[in-house]
């Protein structure tokens, strides 16, 4: 790593007047030199910087931060998780695990135990791709303001099967799958606490937007905490992650199924894919199969098969059809 | 020590296995290689250095944490246990004794970062069946295969104490 | 010599007992284990406190006073010539001491002539090119940069089949050789090379080509055949290799994360042009090797020269991404096997071609399996080397052996099913092993085979099967293998030698085999190994330690108990051919008479007692060269799988690994070794696989995120069978296991795989989507 100079404010004006005029966060992915960055658990951070692909000048850490720590949960307004928020704290919160199934299940197979002790939720938002191309200083991609994606010709079994013509690579937050599908929001401080709220889906960015960032996060804001409305009664959810192994393992398909019941019928729905394109993906035909109807076998066949529909597999990665196909039958099967 | 090297000197001051040590240094030394060049305490081990094999796992303000991605200055005040305060030849822990018991290890690398791992899972309280605790000690890699025994000297401990 | 009777044959099976002449030096048999104390009983590991504590020492942890931090430059480019190296600037860096510049590259092939411009050409990735010592290794990294390399890119190849092609670029332009090494790497001398197609070799472990092989095909009732492949698989140890190299003008001291503390010693006396006797170096704990860690190595040589040079020691350790460039890998394979038997079984002819690419190097070879597991008249094997733009392969845990028992152990399955023959009745009939008979049934006991229903008929999404698949292994032994006892007055009996422990145990079966013959306890034995100031052990590879250095040890323990029962004899007025050592006494078999064995060390005429022994020949007069033992360390495997066939994701439910290794020294370590072996080789069946970019040269990953092994949650229910098996070979008649353990686990598995699915799969490993390819869905 190069050298760097370290500061942890304690109140976000100073954090935001830290990260002065030549900022990156790592969330947009400007990639300059001698700028700063926002470190929470630092997780991704120090990695992306041990590899090489980022090296700010000047780390401002927001751990210090008062009021971004706690979870909050009623049954009127629903959960309020502050961006500092341990993954590990999510896992072991109890309303999380009865009200919002998917999520619980997705934060407890998000990476290992010991990096769900440090990693925060905000910084799980803001993680940057797995490809292993923008992760390989050997490598200048698109991403990193290259000229070339290697993974169109190359290698590209780990990458997405949606939206894969300029980057096809995928988000990397399993968290995020089951938040899009539960409508979740982002709030995000900017300079003299300005806040803005964005749905989860809005925050993230498409390679048409700008291939070069994966979020709309802008120089100074962060992100302060998410929320997830109040489950409506009868609201049901399933989460599956399937990786090439059980243990510590990147998702090669997981999918989210958030459904409003009504006895058993499905009286509205969101199926979101992750691991399957630059965002989060929502699956739109498959809902709209869904809707209204009783849940059956041969139905939740049907959604698996809607739900990738118009895929775009590259050379390596056709098997992720089939795969979504089968976890996104299972999760609406589990719906009932 | 010239003055711009100075300024990239931070005071840092880490309470490890119970006794003070105040530190003076750059931000950008990992508390793994704190605590193995600046403390001497070379019984965490260096595995991958990007949070991926677990062998470098310390507990930090009772939490079991990645010590390779974890800057030592962002610790300031925190209390660390590494492997040499989980006990000693003269007072083993539980998990110690039952790693011998087991033989749940062979060349022994992964082994600290094992025992600081299931200490913090037991600690933690949250695991109870066996697949869940295999899937607990899931961030910390055995290249030798001895995750069977390691496996079974955990579940051992766990009936036998955190019951 | 003397005639002495001893036991031979499997406990429960055939069990009886052979006359041996034997030298008159050597000590009385054994008889088998539940007769001992404490050979063949499951002592706790002598080392184990340490380990847990987190004291025991690994390269990585060597403090030296003045050490400087090292850091390796390694190139960028997959192939190029480097036209100038400007190492001023690193050289100037405040708090850098030295800087040194590689001029040969030290693994891989040689070639023969060519020119050399100072600069060895850079043939792959990660290559190593130069070395800094700093005063810290954030100054070494930063120094490093400004080393100013100046390349001139070539073109490159990484992908085996793009390298066979006609006119693809030559990873070599001229002819080139690699001395092979004893454990698996390197290649016979003078084979054809055309491109990068070096070969063929038809040689493999037990010799060569057998009948012919053609006219067998002819008498053949039935034919299988197929062509597998199988991936380059990284050894990724956990400790990277390193070095802590001390430079003084008397000795040259290296700490080395090494498998042979003697293969480094000559190495860097060689190149170093010192004196055997002016090198030491010292292995006392490694984190992991598994056939990687031989010899000196570029970092090695770089931080010998970067000690030397400042006058201080210099610690040097591999990150991650270069210990998968750089260091060794077992290599791929594309094999194409073809098997002829006769309607009832017998096999008239196995006939082999495999490529394989083991980078810059050599030492893909397969064959060994398929020339040695079954009775087959006719056998011909042609193994080609390809070489790519990709690091060298080592040795890995029984070289070529997973990769043909793949090939050979499926094709066995599909000739049992077109003969409508059960597959362990097939195995009955064709392998004469009567170890693996008796693995079979108690395997097949242990797995319930009866269980097993017909391939791919299972109901439902999830699909169970059950397979089998066995080895062989040879028992190597290295007669430069010498143990050395030493008994103090105040009581401290010691065994030395240069052996390391691998994380096998070494250390604790020393003691145990001291402790029987001495009369004591296994933690009254202070074992100091390791270190090359003590004689000479084998290498800690070709799982050849126990049958090496055990014989030594027990031999050098039995010269220490003559010598002390002569010095006890007429203090206790009785003859020394009357006394035995037994619980810590001295026992007169014919007064009852006793003396302390402690007070017997306190009256030594001498302060210490020392003698040694080395490993003596084949007690049956059977060696192959000076280095095989006669027998077979066989295995045979069973696997439990289930398959979901909507998503491909394989798990390995149960192993059974039935196996032998002569006389069990400590059961307890043993199963830990067939645990790692099985571990090792169901990573290796279905997530191990290094990937390259063709167009780039690189490898994507060089990590241990996208390099996937098995953790905790991929371990299955392990059951290990360990078969006693005396062969009255050696003093102590043990054998080694480690690499045994590793070579069925796959294809156990893929038999698995095909008794579940009824689909079998050529490629390894056996992810989700070929899975899925396999049946169909893609």
């Amino acid at each position: 790593m190069k050298k760097f100079t370290w500061v942890q404010p304690d109140n976000i004006d100073e954090a935001q007047r830290q990260i002065n005029a030549v900022t990156a966060t790592i969330a947009t992915g400007k990639t300059i030199q001698g700028a700063a960055v926002i470190k929470a658990g630092g997780v991704d951070l120090l990695d992306l910087m041990k590899e090489n692909i980022i090296a700010p000048a000047k780390i401002v850490s927001i751990n210090a931060l008062p009021g971004l720590g706690k979870i909050g949960f009623d049954e009127k307004s629903g959960l309020r998780i502050g961006a500092l928020v341990k993954l590990s704290d999510l896992e072991e919160n109890a309303e999380i695990k009865k009200h919002y199934a998917a999520l619980h299940e997705s934060v407890s197979h998000a990476a290992t135990p010991q990096i769900r002790n440090m990693a925060t939720l905000g910084g799980n938002l803001a993680q940057r791709p797995r490809c292993w191309y923008f992760r390989s200083e050997d490598h200048k991609c698109l991403k990193k303001g290259g000229t070339k994606c290697f993974a169109q010709e190359g290698q590209n079994q780990i990458h997405g099967i949606f939206n894969t013509e300029i980057c096809p690579c995928v988000h990397s937050s399993s968290v995020s799958t089951a938040l899009v599908a539960f409508g979740a929001q982002v709030e995000i401080t900017g300079a003299k606490g300005k806040l803005r709220n964005v749905p989860l889906a809005e925050f993230f960015v498409s390679p048409q937007v700008d291939v070069t960032r994966e979020n709309i996060l802008e120089r100074g804001e962060i992100i302060t905490a998410l929320t997830v409305p109040a489950p409506p009664k009868g609201q049901k959810s399933w989460y599956i992650k399937q990786a090439a192994k059980e243990s510590y393992d990147w998702a090669l398909a997981d999918a989210a199924v958030v459904a409003q019941m009504s006895g058993d019928t499905i009286k509205d729905v969101k199926i979101v894919l992750g691991a399957a394109a630059p965002t989060p993906y929502r699956a739109t035909a498959a809902e709209q199969l869904l809707r209204g109807q009783k849940v059956s076998e041969k139905l939740a066949v049907q959604v698996g098969t809607a739900a990738v529909e118009g895929a775009t597999p590259l050379a390596h990665n056709a098997y992720k059809v089939p795969m979504f196909k089968a976890i996104v039958k299972e999760c609406v099967l589990n719906l009932v | 020590m010239k003055q711009t090297e100075k300024k990239l000197q931070y005071q840092t001051t880490l309470i490890v296995n119970g006794k003070t040590e105040k530190l003076t240094l750059p931000a950008w030394v990992s508390l793994l290689d704190a605590l193995r060049h600046h403390l001497d305490l070379t019984g965490t081990k260096k595995g991958c250095d990007h949070g991926q094999c677990g062998a470098c796992t310390v507990i930090c303000d009772g939490k079991r944490i990645l010590s390779c991605l974890t800057l030592a200055v962002a610790k300031d005040g925190s209390e660390i246990k590494t492997i040499e305060g989980v006990g000693s030849k003269e007072n083993p822990h539980p998990l110690q004794r039952a790693f011998i018991e087991h033989d749940a290890f062979q060349c022994g690398y992964c082994t600290p970062g094992q025992i600081c791992s299931a200490l913090g899972m037991l600690e933690e309280g949250e695991a109870q069946t066996l697949e869940e605790i295999k899937d607990s000690l899931s961030g910390n890699l055995c290249r030798c295969g001895a995750n069977a025994n390691i496996i079974d000297a955990v579940t051992e401990v766990k009936a036998n104490h955190y019951e | 010599m003397r005639k002495e009777k001893f036991p031979i044959g499997i406990p429960g099976v055939n069990l009886r007992e052979i006359e041996r002449e034997v030298p008159v030096t050597e000590p009385p048999a054994w008889p088998i284990n539940d007769k001992l104390k404490h050979v063949g009983k499951s002592v706790k590991r002598t080392d184990a406190i340490l380990k847990v504590t987190g004291k025991a020492k690994y390269t990585a942890d060597i403090n030296l006073p003045g050490m400087l931090q090292g850091r390796m430059l390694r190139s960028p480019h997959p192939s190029a010539k480097i036209l100038s190296i400007d190492t001023s600037a690193a050289e100037a860096f405040p708090g850098v001491k030295a800087v040194y510049v590689l001029r040969s590259n030290m693994s891989g092939a040689e070639p023969k002539g060519g020119e050399d411009n100072g600069y060895p050409e850079i043939k792959y990735a990660g290559q190593a090119i130069a070395g800094v010592a700093a005063k810290d290794g954030q100054t070494a990294e930063e120094a490093l940069k400004l080393i100013k390399v100046e390349y001139q890119t070539m073109p490159f190849v990484v992908d085996m089949d793009e390298a066979r092609e006609p006119g693809a670029p030559l990873v070599f332009e001229q002819q080139v050789e690699q001395e092979e090494t004893g454990g698996g790497g390197g290649g016979a001398k003078g084979l054809e090379q055309q491109g990068n197609v070096r070969g063929p070799s038809t040689k493999s472990f037990f010799g060569g080509p057998r009948g012919d092989v053609e006219q067998g095909m002819a008498e053949a009732d039935v034919i299988v055949e197929g062509i597998f492949r199988t991936q380059v698989q990284t050894h990724s140890a956990l400790e990277t290799h390193g070095i802590v190299a001390d430079w003084k003008p008397d000795m040259l001291t290296v700490y080395a994360s090494t498998q042979s503390t003697k293969g480094v010693r000559s190495e860097m006396a060689s190149i170093f042009d010192l004196p055997e006797s002016k090198v030491r170096v010292i292995c006392e704990y490694m984190g992991g090797g598994f056939g990687a860690k031989y010899g000196a190595g570029n970092f090695g040589v770089t931080a010998v020269n970067l000690s030397k040079i400042s006058g201080q020691p210099v610690k040097l350790m591999l990150d991650r991404k270069a210990e998968h460039l750089a260091v060794g890998n077992r290599p791929n394979s594309w094999q194409e096997l073809k098997i002829g038997a006769k309607k009832d079984g017998t096999l008239t002819a196995i006939k082999q071609e495999s490529y394989g690419t083991a980078g810059i190097g050599l030492g893909a070879g397969v064959g060994r399996v398929a020339q040695a597991v079954y009775e087959c008249p006719n056998f011909l094997t042609e193994q080609y080397d390809v070489f790519t733009n990709a690091g060298p392969g080592a040795a890995f845990r029984a070289p070529g052996n997973p990769q043909g028992a793949f090939a050979l152990e499926q094709l066995i399955d599909e000739l049992a099913e077109k003969l409508g023959t059960d597959a362990l009745e097939l195995r009955d009939k064709i392998d004469n092993s009567v170890v693996r008979k008796e693995e079979r049934r108690l395997a097949a006991k242990a797995i319930n085979w009866s269980r097993r229903k017909k391939p791919g008929s299972d109901t439902g999404v999830i699909k169970r099967g059950i397979g089998v698949a066995q080895s062989t292994w040879p028992r190597l032994i290295d007669i430069d293998s010498t143990a050395e006892v030493r008994m103090y007055r105040d009581g401290t009996v010691e065994i030395r030698s240069g052996v390391m422990d691998i994380g096998t145990g070494t250390r604790t079966i020393l003691s145990q085999i001291v402790a029987e013959e001495l009369g004591l306890e296994p933690e009254q034995i202070s074992v100091k190994i390791g270190d090359t100031l003590f004689p000479n052990g084998p290498a800690s590879g070709g799982s050849k330690v126990s049958g090496s250095i055990t014989p030594a040890a027990r031999n050098a323990a039995y010269k220490a108990k003559q010598e002390i029962l002569k010095q006890a004899a007429p203090k206790m007025e009785e003859k020394a051919a009357d006394l035995e050592l037994k619980d810590g006494m001295i026992v007169s078999k014919t007064s009852g008479k006793t003396m302390s064995f402690k007070d017997a060390l306190k009256q030594m005429r001498t302060s210490q007692i020392m003698t040694s022994a080395s490993r003596e020949d084949d007690y049956g007069g059977f060696m192959v060269g000076t280095f095989i033992s006669h027998g077979d360390l066989g295995s045979v495997q069973m696997a439990e799988v289930s398959v979901n066939t909507e998503t491909g994701f394989v798990k390995v439910e149960k192993i059974v690994a039935a196996h032998s290794c002569g006389r069990p020294l400590n059961p307890m370590q043993i199963q830990s070794q067939v645990n790692g072996g099985v571990i090792q080789g169901i990573s290796y069946a279905l997530y191990e696989d290094r990937v390259m970019d063709k167009n780039t040269g690189h490898m994507l990953n060089a990590n241990l995120d996208q390099y996937k092994i098995a953790f905790s949650m991929e371990i299955p229910d392990i059951e290990v069978i360990n078969i006693e098996e005396y062969t009255a070979r050696s003093s102590t008649d043990a054998f080694g296991i480690a690499e045994p353990a590793n070579i069925a686990t796959a294809a156990a598995v893929a038999n698995a795989i095909y008794n579940a699915i009824g689909v079998r799969l050529y490629e390894l490993p056996m992810t989700p989507d070929k899975v899925l390819k396999a049946l169909n869905l893609v």
